[in-house]
């Protein structure tokens, strides 16, 4: 789980594809409408969506000849369940912290 | 989802009832931060040695780490112990140091004295909506930071609706 969180957040962590990824919250895309709508080359996208794909964020389907992609809504709630997460894990431990303090009276 | 997009980033809070004091649950968020701040939770390229927040307004908020480095993660924005401190959280989107005070989002700590001794610790990280290049360019899709805005917004309306139901 950790190790795809890490991937999804170097995948995120490149403007290309977070505007990729803004793109695909209007709809599914075929590669070919992506590269006409940023300024980079088709290689360049397919590289872009492959990193997204391995990182879930995105899933693909055939659609006739076309290779259409759209997010994968699963993976976001799995990025928001890491945000949550963070705070809920630091004050735990922080009040683990302040207990155990006051067991030993250091 | 097109609802969605037009909602308001609604901040994420998280409380905890600790046995002590608020000046010495102060006093251990604080001072004492590398004791327990979670090892994981760091920006820096190496492991993690040691956490520091600086105890004044304009302080800094930092970890050490193994290779010698420091990584900036936060600025003190309010330092009023044992009531409040108040944390510029100076990282970007993309886990980087955010050099730009005006695109941070904060975080707020609260201690509030329930009864003798026990203290309750309320947290509150807010104004999410910063870290993106504005909401303008958010909406608008394409542009600049808005993929990681909308995964935000998309977090924070989820973020909510389990504190909501995890509310005890």
């Amino acid at each position: 789980m950790s190790t795809y969180r890490e991937r999804q957040l170097d995948a995120l962590g490149d403007p290309t594809r977070r505007a990729i990824l803004a793109r695909l919250r209007r709809g599914p895309a075929p590669v070919g409408k992506l590269a006409r709508d940023f300024p980079v080359s088709r290689p360049a996208i397919s590289q872009h969506l492959r990193v997204l794909k391995e990182a879930n964020l995105v899933t693909d389907r055939a659609d006739g000849t076309k290779r259409v992609y759209e997010l994968n809504p699963e993976a976001f709630a799995s990025l928001r369940e890491y945000f949550d997460e963070f705070w809920g894990v630091a004050l735990i431990a922080f009040k683990k912290r302040v207990e155990h303090r006051n067991r030993e009276e250091r | 989802m097109t609802a969605m997009t037009e909602r308001v980033l609604d901040a994420v809070r998280k409380s905890v009832t600790v046995n002590a004091s608020p000046e010495e649950a102060f006093t251990i968020f604080t001072e004492d931060f590398d004791s327990w701040w979670p090892r994981s939770h760091h920006i820096g390229k190496t492991p993690m040695t040691r956490g520091i927040i600086e105890g004044r307004r304009g302080g800094r908020c930092y970890t050490e780490h193994e290779d010698g480095s420091e990584a900036d993660w936060g600025t003190v924005l309010a330092w009023d112990p044992p009531r409040l401190v108040l944390i510029a959280w100076r990282i970007a989107a993309n886990w980087q140091f955010e050099p730009d005070l005006e695109k941070a989002s904060e975080v707020e700590v609260r201690f509030t004295p329930v009864e003798d001794g026990v203290t309750r610790v309320d947290l509150e990280h807010r104004n999410f909506e910063r870290m993106s290049s504005g909401a303008a360019e958010m909406r608008t899709g394409v542009g600049g930071e808005g993929g990681w805005g909308s995964i935000l917004q998309l977090f924070a309306a989820r973020v909510e609706d389990r504190t909501r139901r995890a509310a005890q």
